[in-house]
């Protein structure tokens, strides 16, 4: 039985796309679900897959893994030819800290810039906190490609896990229009030629589900597909 | 190894990879860098900055490699030290105990906020708003249903790392009197009752430092 990942809305869903790009860039074959979320029911479907109530959740055969970066550990030993954590340990360990610094950090930046892939790439006026956190994620980009990337465009050269947490971030900065140094617009420009970006973001700009509460422009004016 | 930790009675994340090593039996040397205040002050940070880049506590230095921010840390020491089980040996029950794991780490920031680690703080029932006690309300099912699957005393079995994620909202629940059932309430006395935890409450309560954010009761700072 394959894989099965049930994720949200690909417009809004940051922690989707994580575990979604990674199987996606990896090779690894999957079935998905969409949960449209804010939706009447999608909260008690969720729940029937998550006793957590949220979005992602893999499904493999009896297993269930809830939370991303719990998924792409479970995706790495499942999957070691899929070399999702880098092979060297030094590497490796570097790979989680950063990834583990995203995961439960950056909360400024989250929330005045939330994932919506289709919002007209306006630059929006970012409080200190937030302003600190594009900072902070510029840094740990710049020195890991520095220490780690010479095989590749991606942090650690090939497209690992670390990159796919950090996906989102990528799709803020460019949403946002985040001014941004050159080395991580080639990074930006690494990820966004993916086809699993693509693809992710191709469907994100087809969906029809509009969360107000996360809009502030005219319908008219989202981007389309 | 060494650990780079703040203050044992406020520093939740610094508990964690400590009692996991302390628990697990793996060696390292402590060295405290205490918060001060406010928190955030410019002294704490360029005191921490020697060991991380990412201005936090925990870090953990094995040679050259430097592994902040917790999970991480747990990851690392899983991996350096197979024979510890840090992480439980089946492959199912594994992916629950880093599912719940990564839920403490990204998660329940209204219990956090609403009732901050305080080892010495005496034990005082506080009102909580609905987003904390929803967060108890999972946190305490969650707790329930890994006891009953895998059978206690601890999450799944054995200590493991996600008994070392949770530690610190054991703490909170005995601190701020949080209602749980029988079975949670079963699983906090066994995480209190080890005799890593006791070294860390000791050395907490050996600390003078008080942190205001961190005072629940401020202005008043509740004592035995």
């Amino acid at each position: 039985m394959p894989l099965k990942l049930i994720i949200g809305n690909k417009n809004y869903s940051s922690w989707s796309l994580r575990p979604w790009i990674a199987m996606r860039a990896t090779g690894i074959a999957f079935d998905e679900e969409v949960i449209p979320l804010y939706a009447e029911g999608s909260k008690e479907n969720i729940l029937k897959h998550s006793p957590a109530g949220k979005v992602p959740i893999l499904i493999d055969g009896d297993t269930r893994v809830w939370e991303s970066l719990a998924i792409l550990e479970y995706l790495a030993e499942r999957f070691p030819s899929a070399g999702l954590w880098p092979s060297d340990a030094k590497a490796r360990a570097h790979a989680r800290t950063i990834s583990t610094e995203m995961h439960a950090g950056f909360v400024p930046l989250r929330s005045e810039c939330g994932m919506n892939m289709a919002r007209p790439h306006v630059k929006k006026a970012l409080s200190d906190d937030a302003k600190a956190n594009v900072a902070r994620i510029e840094t740990i980009w710049a020195e890991t490609r520095a220490a780690y990337g010479a095989g590749g465009s991606f942090l650690f050269g090939k497209f690992s896990a670390a990159d796919a947490m950090f996906a989102p971030v990528v799709s803020r900065f460019e949403s946002y229009a985040v001014d941004v140094t050159p080395s991580t617009k080639a990074y930006m420009d690494a990820m966004r030629s993916l086809p699993a970006w693509q693809e992710w973001r191709s469907a994100g700009l087809k969906e029809t589900w509009l969360l107000p509460q996360f809009e502030e422009f005219p319908r008219e004016q989202r981007l389309r597909a | 190894m060494k650990l780079i930790i703040g203050n044992k009675n406020y520093s939740s994340w610094s508990l964690r990879p400590w009692i996991a090593m302390k628990a697990a039996g793996i060696a390292f040397e402590d060295i405290v860098i205490p918060f001060g205040t406010p928190i955030g002050n410019p002294d704490f940070k360029a005191r921490l900055s020697a060991y991380t880049p990412a201005g936090l506590v925990p870090v953990l230095i094995d040679g050259d490699v430097h592994v902040w921010e917790t999970l991480a840390i747990l990851e690392y020491l899983a991996e350096k030290f197979p024979d510890k089980q840090l992480w439980p040996a089946d492959t199912k029950a594994r992916a629950e105990a880093r599912a719940v794991a990564s839920e403490m780490h990204a998660g329940f920031a209204a219990l956090r906020g609403a009732c901050p680690m305080n080892i010495r703080r005496p034990v005082r029932v506080r009102e909580l708003p609905a987003a904390a006690q929803a967060n108890a309300a999972r946190i305490e099912a969650m707790w329930s249903g890994c006891l009953a699957r895998h059978g206690g005393p601890f999450l799944f079995g054995r200590f493991c790392a996600a008994d070392a994620m949770y530690a610190p909202m054991v703490t909170r629940f005995h601190t701020y009197g949080i209602k749980a059932g029988a079975a949670a309430r079963g699983y906090i006395e066994a995480v209190m009752a080890l005799p890593a935890f006791a070294e860390w409450r000791a050395g907490a309560l050996e600390e003078t430092w008080i942190v205001p954010e961190d005072e629940a009761d401020w202005p008043t700072v509740l004592s035995a």
